[in-house]
């Protein structure tokens, strides 16, 4: 690899540092984990900021990722775009949430984004019946599927209203003070 | 109370001594002064007289006894282990004491307790023997006291927590004990240079660096004794417990380095001693650690072959871990680490090796053993601290060294927790902290080793005696006393179970699959990548070597959960019939997923207003429906969530694709359920054999799971019977299995049917119905199996797999069967039949064949009519030793039953026939008799469970 002053300016990594948890070692460590993904479409020249994007069939046709239920889902929350196409803020946003650092009502949002596949803001019925299909691989019956569905709403719903808000998910995992712990990734 | 016993104690010694003295020997009087001696300075005395010479009236000392004696007094020949045996009953009945009243044992430690009860039996020893005994003795305490105790935590240690905190525990044990040593040991150094001590202690630093380090190592048995009582958090119990197992080691170094360094004299002392003494330690924990994997590994494989010895299983366990801690004292490396990790390591294994039965009696054991090596301990040690010979106070001495060792433990907390939350995920907080510095308890190793000192080498040894006791007091009495309130009062995360909620369970296994992603995405090695690591090559190589196959084949997770609840069912089982070792077990639910559509039934009954009996436990224990559902739903997450790929696969390979990776993945589902449904065939068999059975089943077994696959490839074995077995899945399943074999079966129930008082009973039972439906969802009943050629019973049309048939099954319950007479279960089942499926065209048949066979009452038997599935419990077992081949065949035929079924109807008759020339009658006449004779006393107390019951002996 080149000289590492040569990826990034001064004043790049001085901003990484402020908008992530990590340090500036993390970030350039990140920085080629993300060129491997396509080391023919990321430049290793980050000066002038050029606008590289890791497209999300790049990302999906991994074959690690293949099984992985969740795989569009993350990609999509953890992108500008949506799409899952990830540029290299998205990556470094993605690692820092799921840094030990990150505090826990952030990992809560953004566990609450994935879960939310229709992005109203709420975990309705159809977004858990959605994640509960992912896990199980349709394996369930659409009665059982329900019936899951609505006990989880049951357990963690406090207002009553049938879905669940980013404030209900919140109280959920404070209930259990492990529960996110487990929800980092160490880089 | 105490003062009861110590009363006790003195009349016994009056008595010994009064019993020595007219015995007239010509020991007796040397004996006299110390009747009370411990067995362990007297060998001598023992040995000089073999029971021979006891008993020869020529014996050596001239006695004259004419004739025969018919009472021999004897005392010395069992001195020894009277005493000891003594000791031991003194201590234990003084724990009894103790907790007679609760209100003590919730405010003061036991240990403190004890060590109060110790100083008073040492001061009564003292008054009586006019001499100070049954002192703590050091190769006592480090031979048989100790290892106990370190193998019962070593054992029972949460591996995984351990592991978890490895790092911190490591780090406090190792460096937190040096620093604790070294800066208590100079820091009084400083104390003596500046004068503030008596001048007579002549100490240099070398000694206060002895005395350091001695003083400075938390006790393990100190901590468990008082954490234990106040139930903070695991990770915090588990780094301050770890702490004092894994500091022997520095502790043991330091204290021989130092000691030697001591006995050379500190001038002549070279650098390469130094650097030998840093050698030693790594030496000295590391030669600890392997002894201890070593016998660890021996004691799995040997383990692994006692299957036709498994009386002697948990010997084993306790044999080889002993050896363990003996090689590490013979080569003086640490016996504590060896025995810790011997414990660690094996534990796994050998739980999956032995038996049920060996595995509590290990679990027993140990607890007896280390809870009564505890109490002797603390006892002795508050006995030890009456001689105050070997004291020497010295105010400034002790003070200093209670003020340096508790605020140095505070220091080296604070440092390495700080250096630590750098690393840690969950960082030590304040509160944390505070709980580890005021655990730091200092105990009976301490003492032992402090005894150990040679007051040659080591001039101020009576003054380290008196501060190390005073410490050792202080710290277990005064902290221990006030730990509790100080952890009520920092509000302490204190340690909680609760069983995961339902979102915990999904979002825990979404957040897996999530991780894996991103992980994925970075190719990134997982955070329990070495701990994958280690699984993969455990299950790969060590699991196969060290595990029977059978236990390992069964070494599953889910496995795991059936064996629980089974254990758990049965339990609740016997609670309430008192007939554990009746004909039926009952266990539970299997995975199947496609007959999950009785959930749905339940639901909706639930829905519609009547409370429909699920669970198992629904009677005794009173649960509402909504947990019921909390935990069917459980299963079903827990059946059917996928496992996230398995890190450590393809982590290093990030380009390549493993070929039938993807395949396995989507079979593997399946392959769950498939095996776990083998497994719980197995399950029956496991748990309602004894032990002793199993050997021989062992080769049945076998082709039993060869049967058992060809029965999911659709071929059945055609030449057996079946038995009926009701099949659900998802709710604790109820299968019957009668214990004796098939033609008793029939004889019973011919003789019930014959004893049935007649219709006039069906037509009330009806009435009972209505009422009995709101209770419980029984649709259907256990059958026991009928002399009737066998249509297909309901049970089978409702058997889970024939999901085409789309009927709705409910679920049974076995509390329910219980309850309902054998003739209200026909009636019952009809009426639920007809409400819930349309297919009752079988059941029709079935009753009246049952009432024609009522018709023909006869009065031999005047056994009064009870639920029929509940009528051989005790009896078979006893009665029908003889006939335990047939019994395991028709076990085995029940548990092949759910699959056989899966082919469908037809065969069931010309198997059925088959039943009747293979097992003449007349051969189990007898043992059917006894079966009866007991059934009569079953019966009674059958009655009572239930006011159903109780309603039809009335009437009878």
């Amino acid at each position: 690899m080149g000289n590492k002053q040569t990826i990034f300016t001064a004043q790049q990594l001085d901003a990484y540092q402020d908008c992530t948890f990590f340090t500036r070692k993390e970030i350039l460590r990140l920085f080629h984990r993300y060129r491997d993904l396509a080391p023919h479409l990321v430049p290793l020249d980050y000066k002038d900021n050029p606008d590289v994007t890791i497209p999300y069939e790049l990302i999906g046709s991994m074959p690690e990722l293949k099984d992985n239920p969740f795989r569009q889902r993350i990609a999509e929350v953890f992108s500008k775009d949506n799409e899952g196409n990830m540029t290299l803020d998205d990556f470094l946003d993605m690692f820092s949430v799921l840094s030990e650092m990150a505090p826990r009502d952030l990992k809560a949002c953004y566990a609450f984004k994935i879960y939310d596949f229709n992005n109203d803001n709420f975990i309705c019925k159809s977004d858990l019946e959605k994640t509960l299909l992912k896990l199980t691989r349709n394996e369930l019956t659409p009665e059982e599927v329900n019936l899951v569905c609505e006990k989880v709403l049951d357990e963690s719903d406090l207002d009553n209203d049938g879905k669940l808000s980013l404030e209900d998910f919140q109280h959920m995992i404070i209930r259990a003070p492990d529960f996110l712990s487990t929800f980092h990734i160490r880089i | 109370m105490p003062s009861l016993l110590l009363l006790l104690l003195l009349l016994l010694l009056r008595a010994v001594q009064a019993s020595l003295a007219s015995n007239g020997t010509s020991v007796g009087t040397e004996l006299l002064p110390g009747a009370g001696l411990s067995p362990l300075h007297r060998p001598e005395l023992q040995s000089s007289r073999s029971p021979a010479e006891m008993q020869t009236p020529e014996g050596h000392h001239g006695r004259d006894t004419v004739g025969f004696e018919i009472v021999n007094w004897q005392w010395v020949h069992v001195q020894g282990p009277y005493l000891i045996a003594v000791w031991i009953l003194v201590a234990s009945l003084a724990k009894i004491l103790f907790h007679l009243s609760s209100k003590v044992t919730t405010v003061v430690p036991e240990s403190c307790l004890l060590i109060f009860l110790g100083l008073g039996l040492g001061g009564i020893v003292l008054a009586a023997a006019k001499k100070p005994e049954y002192q703590l003795d050091p190769d006592t305490f480090f031979l048989f006291l100790l290892p106990p105790i370190v193998l019962d935590s070593g054992y029972f240690m949460p591996s995984r927590l351990f592991f978890d905190n490895f790092g911190a525990i490591l780090m406090y044990a190792a460096i937190g004990t040096l620093w604790n040593s070294f800066t208590t040991g100079i820091a009084l150094w400083g104390i003596k240079l500046a004068g503030l001590m008596d001048p007579k202690v002549e100490a240099d630093l070398l000694d206060f660096l002895l005395f350091g380090s001695l003083i400075s190592a938390v006790d393990p048995v100190a901590v468990i004794a008082v954490f234990e009582e106040v139930h903070v958090n695991e990770t915090l119990f588990i780094i301050v417990f770890g702490e004092s197992l894994l500091n022997d080691a520095v502790t043991v170094v330091l204290y021989k380095v130092f000691n030697s360094f001591a006995a050379i004299g500190s001038e002549n002392i070279q650098a390469l001693d130094y650097v030998k003494g840093v050698g030693s330690i790594f030496v000295v924990s590391l030669g600890g650690t392997a002894v201890g994997i070593v016998f660890a590994f021996v004691l799995a494989l040997i383990s692994r072959f006692t299957k036709r010895v498994r009386i002697i299983e948990p010997l084993f366990v306790f044999l080889i871990v002993y050896l363990a801690h003996l090689t590490a004292e013979m080569v003086s490396l640490s016996s504590i680490l060896a025995v810790t990790f011997c414990g660690l390591c094996c534990k796994k294994y050998v739980e999956a090796n032995i038996s049920q039965k060996s595995r509590t009696t290990v679990k027993y054991t140990m607890k007896t053993l280390a809870s009564s090596s505890e109490t002797i301990i603390f006892m002795l040690l508050g006995i030890s601290a009456v001689d105050t010979s070997k004291w020497t106070w010295d105010t400034g001495l002790v003070l200093f060294t209670l003020l340096f060792i508790f605020v140095f433990r505070a220091i080296g907390v604070i440092l390495q927790s700080w250096i630590l939350n750098h690393f840690r995920l969950v960082p030590l907080d304040r509160i944390d902290q505070v709980v580890m510095t005021y655990g730091g308890l200092r105990g009976a190793v301490a003492f032992a080793l402090v005894i150990l000192l040679n007051d040659q080498t080591v001039k101020a040894k009576d003054y380290f005696v008196a501060t190390t006791i005073t410490v050792i007091f202080f710290t277990v009495i005064i902290q221990g006393l006030t730990i509790k309130p100080l952890v009520k009062w920092l509000k302490v995360k204190r340690s909680d179970h609760h069983k995961p909620t339902l979102n915990e369970e999904l979002h825990e296994r979404a957040f897996d699959h999530i991780l894996a992603a991103v992980e994925d995405i970075v190719g990134h090695h997982g955070y329990h990548y070495w701990r994958d690591k280690w699984e993969h090559f455990d299950k790969k190589y060590l699991s196969q070597l060290l595990m029977r196959k059978s236990a390992y084949r069964i070494k599953d997770d889910i496995w795991d959960l059936y064996q629980k609840l089974n254990v758990r069912d049965a339990i609740s089982f016997a609670d309430q019939g008192g007939h554990m070792s009746s004909g039926k077990f009952t266990f539970a639910s299997m995975p199947s997923r496609t007959s999950f559509s009785e959930t749905s039934v339940t639901n909706l009954l639930r829905e519609s207003g009547s409370a429909v009996c699920l669970d198992l436990q629904v009677i005794d224990t009173v649960r509402s429906g909504r947990d019921r559902e909390d935990t069917v739903m459980h299963h079903v997450l827990r059946e059917n969530l996928y496992k996230p790929r398995r890190r450590y696969q393809g982590n290093y390979s990030r380009h390549f694709i493993t070929q039938g990776e993807q395949e396995r993945q989507e079979r593997e589902v399946f392959q769950r359920n498939m095996r776990s449904r083998l497994e719980s065939f197995k399950s029956t068999k496991h748990n309602v054999y004894s032990s002793k059975n199993k050997c021989r089943h062992k080769k049945e077994h076998k082709c039993q799971k060869r049967r058992n696959v060809e029965g999911i490839n659709g071929q059945v074995p055609n030449d057996k019977l079946r038995r009926n077995v009701s099949w659900h899945d998802t709710v604790p399943v109820f299968v019957e299995v009668d214990s004796e074999d098939e033609e008793k079966d029939k004889f019973t129930k011919m003789k019930e049917q014959e004893d049935d008082e007649g219709i006039t009973f069906m037509a009330r039972t009806v009435n009972e119905n209505l009422q009995e439906r709101k209770i419980s969802g029984n649709v259907e009943y256990p059958q026991s199996p009928s002399i009737f050629p066998p249509s297909p019973t309901s049970a089978e049309k409702e058997l889970p797999w024939k999901g085409n048939q789309g009927e709705l099954t409910a679920c049974v319950s076995s509390e329910t069967n219980k309850i309902v007479p054998i003739d209200l279960q026909y009636a019952w089942k009809q009426s639920m039949d007809s409400l819930v499926s349309p297919t009752v065209s079988d059941a029709v048949p079935k009753t009246s064949n049952f009432m024609l066979a009522e018709r023909t009452t006869s009065a031999v038997l005047l056994v009064p009519r009870h639920p029929i599935h509940f009528q051989f419990p005790e009896a078979c077992t006893a009665a029908e030793k003889s006939t335990d081949e047939d019994t395991m065949e028709s076990i085995q035929q029940q548990e092949l039953q759910p699959l056989m079924s899966a082919e469908g109807d037809s065969r069931q008759v010309p198997a059925a026939g088959l039943v009747s020339t293979r097992w003449p009658a007349p051969f189990h006449r007898p043992s059917y008799v006894s079966a009866l004779r007991s059934l009569v006393a079953s019966t009674q107390c059958n009655m009572k469970q239930s006011e159903k019951s109780g309603n039809v002996q009335t009437n009878l």
